[in-house]
């Protein structure tokens, strides 16, 4: 019963806090684009926050530059449990363009935290990172939440 | 008070309630538009291993080149294999296949084909758009051959895919050099017949040099040169007597040589030209006085316009090639002294 009613609460009220690993901003600014009118993130019960310890879901953009390497996992560590990752465009995944041959990006994201979910891209459309939140987000959320940690 | 009452009305209404409910984003917005370039699709069967999609792409994990193994009765087919989580859309790898049709597609991309004719010509007829006049006589002897020669842009424009290379259009050329017959071939021998004409033909002016000084301002100065000498040397490097006579021609037709004379009397070893010299060619030595070095001198005309005492000369050369024949041809030279000013 009270399972239930948390799992109803924790899907209709997502929060999402962006995380930019030093990538070339495009990424961010679809995430941005997702938030205006036109798209309008907040029909769906997804709130942006800026503060890790809000967040359910954070979202991971950039190729994971020299100074994030350690920043990324306290930031991870700061998300309370539920937590979910979702990696948005290829920096992450891969480094993309920015993973050259003596360049000092630590691509992928993986190595450092668990992701949940990936967009691939470069950048992605706002509407494969909506569809990307909302498939990852709410069951996971969910299910994490009655798994006993 | 009347808004209000409207306000209230609108409220009321069920298609209000309706909306209000079920507010979405208009699916129009969500769906991906048919402009969209998306992440390229491999076509296997076409792909020729040329590996250009691979050179061409920015992405260092975007593309590889794969081989399945041979079969016993078949070889092995090459294709590119996408990586969508390195692939960045730019759609390069479609732009450069040069397959028909492409092994890879991606949004709208078309190849661009260099032009180029499929005829065994070694020249290449181009049109200098600075010098033609536009009279059309090119067009008219191009008849025959139909859309090589066209205007565009009220410009004359050879399309080299279609020209044929007989060499109508410079014939009936009322401008010369208006129509250039390029020899595509022997570039390298080429260049070297232009080096050794113009410095014979710098070694020959500075040979008169004691004669140039002596100029009055508004005098010139002719040399006849016999081109004999020029033709027997261009032979050792290539033995192409056209290729030599229409290099030649276009030298003297376009050479315009400035010449440096020294006048060692007149120094007054004032210094004033060493600093200014921006190669280092003129230097002062306290036994020697103002020495110039003829190899580093770069003809600038810096020291010219420098020295008060006129040790410097500058002279401009000109060249015409009087007879276009091999055996007699001459090149008559023309120098004249510069109007640049003096600086005071």
């Amino acid at each position: 019963m009270l399972d239930g009613l948390k799992d109803i609460i924790r899907k209709s009220s997502i929060h999402v806090c962006l995380v930019s690993t030093g990538g070339c901003n495009g990424c961010d600014i679809e995430v941005v684009a997702l938030l205006s009118p036109r798209y309008d993130l907040e029909q769906y019960g997804i709130y942006v926050t800026n503060n890790p310890r809000e967040a359910d879901v954070v979202l991971v953009t950039g190729a994971v530059t020299e100074q994030w390497r350690d920043k990324l996992e306290r930031i991870f560590a700061k998300v309370p449990d539920p937590k979910i990752v979702v990696a948005i465009g290829n920096c992450p995944l891969s480094g993309d363009v920015f993973n050259q041959e003596g360049g000092s990006v630590y691509a992928p994201v993986s190595d450092y935290i668990p992701v949940d979910a990936e967009v691939s891209g470069c950048p992605p459309r706002p509407t494969e990172i909506l569809a990307a939140i909302l498939s990852a987000g709410p069951d996971a959320i969910a299910a994490k939440g009655r798994q006993k940690v | 008070m009347s808004s209000v009452i409207w306000y209230l009305y609108e409220f009321a209404r069920k298609s209000w309630a309706e909306k209000f409910t079920a507010a979405k984003t208009d699916s129009e917005i969500m769906e991906v538009p048919s402009r969209f370039r998306d992440f390229p699709e491999v076509r296997k069967e076409y792909c020729i291993a040329c590996g250009a999609c691979t050179a061409a792409c920015p992405a260092p994990m975007a593309i590889k080149l794969v081989r399945t193994s041979d079969s016993a009765h078949e070889d092995g087919i090459t294709y590119p294999v996408i990586n969508n989580r390195g692939c960045i859309r730019c759609g390069f790898c479609a732009e450069v296949c040069p397959t028909d049709p492409k092994t890879l597609l991606c949004g709208e991309n078309h190849l661009i084909r260099e032009e180029f004719t499929i005829l065994p010509v070694d020249k290449m007829f181009v049109i200098d758009d600075y010098l033609c006049i536009r009279c059309k006589k090119c067009l008219k002897a191009c008849s025959e051959v139909a859309g090589a020669i066209s205007e565009v842009d009220k410009k004359m424009v050879i399309d080299q895919s279609k020209c044929i290379g007989c060499g109508e259009c410079i014939k009936n050329c009322p401008v010369k050099g208006a129509v250039k017959g390029i020899y595509i071939n022997n570039v390298e021998e080429q260049k070297e017949i232009i080096n050794m004409v113009v410095d014979t033909l710098e070694a020959r002016i500075e040979a008169d040099q004691d004669k140039i000084k002596k100029l009055a301002p508004e005098e010139v100065y002719k040399i006849d040169y016999p081109i004999d000498d020029l033709v027997k040397k261009a032979r050792e490097i290539i033995p192409n007597d056209e290729l030599i006579r229409d290099s030649i021609e276009k030298i003297t037709d376009r050479l315009k040589m400035r010449i440096l004379t020294w006048d060692d009397e007149k120094c007054t070893n004032c210094r004033l030209c060493t600093s200014e010299c921006p190669s280092g060619a003129i230097t002062y030595d306290k036994e020697k006085g103002v020495q110039r070095n003829p190899d580093k001198c770069l003809k600038c005309s810096i020291c010219y316009q420098t020295c008060p005492f006129g040790v410097a000369g500058l002279y401009v050369a000109r060249f015409l090639l009087s007879d276009t024949s091999l055996k007699d041809g001459v090149i008559q030279i023309t120098l004249k002294p510069s109007q640049l000013p003096i600086r005071s």
